[in-house]
């Protein structure tokens, strides 16, 4: 009962960058970091320990050679945890995913995040506006709460 | 150094990454210490090779060059430009000054913004989080500012072929705004300046740790302002047509070689971006900023240079007869910067190992990009250091 109520008011966003170009990455650190934006101020902190984390932010295509390590980070975090993907090559993989025509899928990359690790939340745009990643995320926070 | 030499010499082996909370990128650092003082390093980055060179290859070339902005989010607009200037030069069109000066504007405040980034990141390694917060808050203005200009905070896209988007044309409203928005972030930016590198606590953290000798810059191939701060004044824009023939300016040069240098000489960097910067918008030339008449056909072998934030960068192409993009090749300054880094902080102690790396301000996303893929033998691997150092140094 006690840990249920004060873990709802201490919301971690672990945030995994698989592989992308770095602007959705940096546009999440500045929404949750930044004084400008500030997310601290509800109450959701970023952490870089998985088994302190509730929500797994992933930016960027999933590489290959990130899969594991991303299974992994996955896997250690603890239930109840939620996935949110952000980004345009976080949800389809981008303009990474197909090399386009007859050349196929590419070498490196496997996709979008879907692929690996089962997503609850998708944030689009290249790449998402600090606010849409404010507001997905507070609205995301009472999906953590039912599932616990 | 075989890694049995190195097991010898030390004592444990600190490996760091690929995530973790003081690199922010996915780079693997192993540390090799003994008694807590780095005896070697080594830097292992390629979890982010996306393959983008290839996905390139016999792609229209406007659509070709809008993907090349997409290799790095930080700093995008250098990417395109470079690529877009080679491609004039190759086939001879026509760029008009106005277009020229908006593209610069576009790279000095990337270059701002990817600073002020730098000292936020670093601060924040070296624990002092209300520089870090102040270097954040100070960014902020800067992406409104491309906002303004571009309509996008990252990403900007301000280059087409033969000048720049309409949408990024600066009228006279635009051009009132940005200005008072320059003159707020100059007066800001000051302050922080004085602030920070008068502050005893921050420069006694930073000062003689992470040194990087002339020779060793030369060697190991450090670009940019990681090159300037050991003492080499040599800066791209000296060279640029763009920049030298229509702006002054000085180039920020120090001589410690030690990270305290790395941050001085951006912190005159930033200053100096808000001269040019404002120098463009009060004498920016009243022209149409896009010349339409060209025409694309097949273009040899061309090469462009350019000073991004980080340091030299590098595109390569051909085109065939439908202009589309024969083999693309795209070289950014982390790569070589980061090795000179594995030198750098051997000898340092441990905690101070993270921050000199941090230092050169690694990106990695263009410099993963490097990975090569032999198909004939149907085996991939990343450029050895030696090989690294030779394309560095491909300038003398």
């Amino acid at each position: 009962m006690l840990k249920e109520i004060s873990r709802k008011n201490a919301v971690h966003i672990m945030l995994v960058y698989t592989g992308g170009c770095n602007g959705c990455d940096i546009e999440v650190v500045n929404a949750v970091m930044s004084p400008f934006y500030d997310m601290e101020q509800y109450k959701v902190m970023l952490t870089w320990n998985p088994r302190e984390a509730d929500i797994l932010a992933v930016t960027g295509p999933v590489t290959k050679k990130f899969e594991k390590a991303l299974k992994e980070i996955y896997e250690a975090i603890p239930e109840p945890k939620l996935v949110a993907a952000i980004g345009t090559c976080a949800i389809t993989g981008g303009p990474y995913a197909n090399l386009g025509g007859d050349l196929g899928s590419s070498d490196q990359i496997i996709g979008g995040v879907a692929k690996v690790i089962p997503v609850d939340a998708n944030i689009p745009g290249c790449p998402p506006r600090p606010e849409d990643i404010l507001q997905a995320v507070a609205s995301v926070i009472p999906l953590l709460a039912g599932k616990r | 150094m075989a890694d049995t030499d190195r097991k010898e010499r030390a004592e444990v082996e600190v490996p760091l990454g690929i995530v973790h909370s003081a690199l922010l990128e996915p780079f693997r650092t192993r540390l090799f210490v003994d008694d807590e003082m780095v005896v070697d390093a080594e830097i292992t980055y390629d979890t982010a090779h996306r393959g983008i060179e290839r996905i390139m290859e016999g792609m229209p070339v406007q659509k070709g060059l809008i993907l090349t902005e997409r290799i790095c989010g930080i700093c995008s607009h250098i990417h395109i430009w470079n690529g877009t200037r080679m491609v004039e030069r190759g086939l001879g069109i026509e760029v008009p000054q106005r277009a020229h000066y908006i593209r610069v504007i576009g790279a000095e405040l990337e270059r701002l913004h990817s600073h002020l980034l730098f000292f936020g990141h670093a601060f924040e390694i070296l624990g002092h989080e209300t520089f870090s917060m102040r270097a954040f808050m100070i960014r902020e203005p800067v992406q409104n500012m491309l906002f303004v200009l571009s309509g996008n905070r990252v990403h900007y896209t301000i280059p087409v072929l033969g000048g720049i988007r309409p949408r990024c044309d600066i009228d006279k409203q635009k051009k009132q705004t940005l200005l008072s928005m320059l003159a707020t972030l100059e007066e800001s930016l000051i302050q922080f300046r004085d602030r920070t590198l008068n502050d005893s606590l921050i420069v006694s953290r930073v000062r003689d740790i992470g040194y990087l000798s002339k020779e060793d810059a030369v060697k190991y191939g450090a670009l940019g302002p990681n090159m300037r701060a050991s003492g080499i004044a040599y800066d791209w824009r000296m060279d640029v047509s763009e920049y030298r023939d229509n702006f002054d300016f000085e180039i920020a040069v120090s001589d410690g070689g030690m990270v305290v240098d790395r941050v001085a000489v951006r912190v005159a960097e930033c200053i100096e971006s808000i001269s040019i910067i404002r120098q463009a918008l009060e004498t920016l030339p009243d022209e149409e900023p896009v010349n339409v008449s060209f025409e694309l056909g097949p273009m040899e072998y061309q090469v462009s240079y350019n000073e991004a934030a980080r340091g030299e960068i590098y595109d390569s192409c051909a085109l065939d007869d439908n202009g589309r993009i024969l083999s693309y090749q795209n070289r950014t300054p982390t790569m070589s910067s980061l090795s000179a880094m594995e030198v750098a902080c051997i000898g340092d102690h441990l905690t101070d190992a993270t921050i000199t790396i941090a230092s050169c301000d690694p990106c990695l996303t263009c410099t993963n990009r490097m990975t090569v893929i032999d198909e004939a033998r149907g085996r991939e691997y990343i450029l050895e250091p030696e090989e690294l150092r030779r394309l560095a140094r491909r300038r003398g």
